[in-house]
């Protein structure tokens, strides 16, 4: 009887003690922050934080990270909850809804005032992250879609790399020539709605969203059409992965690309992603990096986009301290030495200048890509619609790419389906 | 003399009426004040919402009357498919639940030496049961190198790609669902139990063999058990989630596209909280109607031993 009530008492006091030695942390002014991305990415992020808060003692950084998917669904429900956080990673394809709603504050006076520097910054750069004449987001790195090739694999097979203005047909051949001298993929599933987006770039100067958003950007169906019957000769013929084998691996991101485990020789990702690929692959590898193929006497399907951005939410408590750490984030050589362009190649020229010299293998080759797709790209097109997400969820996936795959129906049924249907969304916005 | 002890228990309990109910209350007060703040209110919420458009980013909706449900009905194709895939999976995962859990309750119900442990073993999937663990394993189990293809090829089989396949996707999921039958084991367990010893002793003398003793007297006298279950598995079969959303994603083809995962999808990926209660709603009146109509059916089919007592 003795000994519970002096546990109890010991009990309350250490109850009520705990939240008194918590005080402690309430001189440091918290912000929270919250991305996506890879392990790659969150071991560097964290480590960069890490030194921010050791150079500003008084600031606490809270941060929080997941894959592409779970960002948007925790985000979107931490919206509606008043609950953002200051700092949040933000995309290209989704900055205009989250403007058009209101979740997002402007920078242009942080920009003004220099708390956000863009004295190395050019102004090409930054566009993107501009929406009706304000900015919303500050770009943490040039990007654009790459094809990777495994020279190794390559040499291997005994086949010549490709002229860097390839097309179709020549990855056609190269795909198979891969698959029947090395009885691995040529490349991983291509039915990604990034290149169904970029795919008209190539042949007809088109985008697969009208300029206002409002319907499909291109006219003629048949360039899809064909696209898609030679996915499914390389899927018959195994120059391709089959559809099937990657709904069974299932979404494990860019790590798990065929190419880490030399099971294919070519891989399609965005061009940042690279730095993840080859740390998962192993320093010892050889990769070099290809624009997109394009058609017969067609031009380049690539366009640079700024890859991610950082935008400060309307719901922000610490606005100010929140766009110290974006001005640091992007402007320092010292966070930038720890992020090593994981997030693609920097946007100030002082950073990109003091990483050269110690560049790793893949970022020495992302940076050489960049310069490359500078010299020949397309211009990149409106930021997607906001009904996007519902196009590709609802229709793009389910009612095209995978009847497609699967052999349920004709490409020429599913892309006239995929007009309709995605039309009478967008139209409804 | 019973009945003068019956109403005296009666008064004493009147008497104390109001204190009694006080403690009560207060015992389940936090559960009371949970269930109203994270239940019963976000209930009735999506019950308001679901005749709304509200979207979750915009944080605003219109009323627009009974358009969800027109739209749900007759106008979105992968609705029906998810409804497809649930009924498919309630139809085909409960029943085998069920008689598994059935099956290893009998063989368990001896007084064997270290039974106790087998017990065990068998619920403690269960208790993992609807873990992002478990679904996880199962992909590597199910997977194109996994331990099911695995086996087969030493058999000189090729087995097909359980989880690409569209004809295949579903059933993987059936199976381990009825691979976590451990809860209703153990109520099974508990009504093989009950089931009075002498009866099976006449049987036997009267020369009724084994198979003959378990349809005429562990099914009858187990009826009560198995209603219970059918209920309970029924109502989980309905709001399967957590498999599809790690093993399949819904894919291929929208086969193992759950109705759960896909108000899931439209609520927390689209963002169309409106749309996601309207459907939610429907599952809830139709669960509510099953189970309704499981209800009257048993009294046809469901013995209750005290009824013949008295």
């Amino acid at each position: 009887m003795n000994r519970t009530r002096v546990l109890l008492i010991l009990f309350s006091i250490v109850v009520l003690v705990l939240p008194s030695l918590s005080l402690t942390a309430q001189d440091m002014t918290e912000v929270r922050i919250s991305w996506w991305g890879s392990q790659n990415r969150h071991d560097r992020t964290i480590a960069t934080i890490e030194l921010y808060e050791e150079l500003n003692p008084d600031i606490d950084i809270v941060y929080e990270f997941q894959g592409w998917r779970d960002h948007w669904t925790k985000l979107s429900t931490q919206a509606a909850g008043g609950e953002l956080p200051d700092i949040m990673q933000h995309d290209y394809a989704r900055i205009e809804e989250w403007v058009a709603n209101g979740l997002l504050m402007p920078l242009d006076g942080y920009l003004e005032s220099g708390v956000i520097d863009t004295m190395n910054i050019s102004d090409s750069s930054l566009a993107g992250g501009m929406v009706d004449g304000q900015m919303y987001g500050i770009n943490l790195g040039n990007n654009s879609e790459v094809f990777t090739l495994d020279t190794d694999a390559f040499a291997a097979a005994g086949i010549e790399l490709p002229p860097l203005d390839w097309t179709w047909t020549q990855f056609e051949d190269i795909a198979n020539a891969i698959n029947e001298a090395l009885g691995i993929h040529g490349i991983g599933v291509l039915t990604s709605d990034q290149l169904w987006k970029s795919q008209y770039m190539g042949c007809c100067d088109q985008w697969a969203y009208a300029a206002d958003g409002m319907s499909l950007g291109y006219e003629d169906d048949q360039p899809l059409i064909d696209y898609y019957n030679m996915l499914l000769r390389l899927q018959e013929s195994g120059g391709m992965q089959s559809y099937e084998d990657s709904v069974a691996r299932g979404d494990q991101g860019v790590e798990a690309q065929l190419i880490v485990t030399q099971e294919a020789a070519m891989a399609y990702h965005w061009s940042n992603q690279i730095v993840a690929v080859w740390t998962a692959s192993g320093e010892d590898r050889n990769f070099v990096m290809y624009p997109i193929p394009r058609p017969e006497g067609g031009q380049s399907q690539n366009y640079i986009k700024p890859s991610m951005f950082f935008s400060i939410t309307s719901q922000a408590e610490q606005p100010d301290e929140a766009a110290a750490f974006i001005d640091w984030f992007v402007n320092s050589v010292e966070a930038n030495e720890i992020l090593a362009a994981e997030r693609g190649v920097p946007i100030s020229s002082v950073v990109r200048e003091a990483l050269l010299p110690n560049l790793g293998a893949a970022q020495a080759e992302m940076f050489n890509y960049l310069g490359i797709i500078e010299m020949d790209n397309s211009p990149i097109r409106p930021a997607d619609p906001a009904a996007h997400a519902d196009v590709i969820n609802n229709v793009f996936g389910p009612e095209f790419v995978e009847p497609v795959m699967y052999g349920m129906i004709s490409p020429e049924e599913a892309a006239s389906y995929l007009r309709e249907e995605a039309n009478r969304i967008l139209g409804a916005q | 003399m019973a009945a003068a002890t019956l109403t005296k228990g009666k008064r004493r309990r009147k008497s104390n009426f109001g204190q009694d109910n006080l403690v009560g209350y207060l015992f389940i007060g936090p559960w009371l004040i949970a269930f109203f703040l994270f239940t019963f209110i976000p209930i009735s919420v999506s019950l308001l919402l679901s005749f709304t458009d509200y979207n979750v980013l915009a944080n605003s909706g219109d009323f627009i009357g009974l358009d969800n449900f027109q739209r749900m009905f007759f106008e979105d194709r992968r609705y029906w498919r998810s409804v497809n895939a649930t009924v498919k999976y309630v139809v085909f995962s409960v029943p085998l639940r069920l008689v598994f859990a059935l099956a290893v309750a009998m063989l368990l119900n001896t007084y064997r030496r270290g039974v106790g442990v087998y017990r065990a073993a068998f619920y403690a999937p269960s208790i993992i049961g609807g873990s992002i663990a478990v679904a996880v394993m199962w992909r590597e189990i199910f997977g194109n190198d996994g331990l099911v293809n695995f086996t087969l090829n030493l058999l000189g089989i090729e087995g097909p790609n359980w989880l690409g396949r569209p004809e295949t996707a579903i059933w993987t999921l059936i199976i381990l669902a009825a691979w976590q039958f451990g809860s209703p084991m153990l109520i099974f367990l508990a009504g093989l139990k009950n089931i009075p010893k002498h009866l099976y002793e006449s049987a036997e003398i009267d020369g009724a063999n084994s198979l003959q003793r378990f349809l005429r007297i562990t099914l009858p006298m187990l009826t009560p058990i198995i209603f219970f279950n059918l209920i309970m598995q029924l109502i989980s079969g309905f709001m399967v989630f957590t498999q599809a959303f790690i093993v399949t994603q819904g894919r291929p083809l929208d086969t193992t596209l759950f109705y759960a995962l896909y108000v899931y999808r439209r609520a927390f990926e689209q963002n169309e909280m409106g749309y996601a209660s309207a459907m939610a709603w429907v599952m809830l009146m139709v669960i509510a109607v099953l189970t309704a109509f499981v209800f009257r059916s048993s009294s046809y089919w469901v013995h209750y031993e005290a009824d013949e007592g008295t």
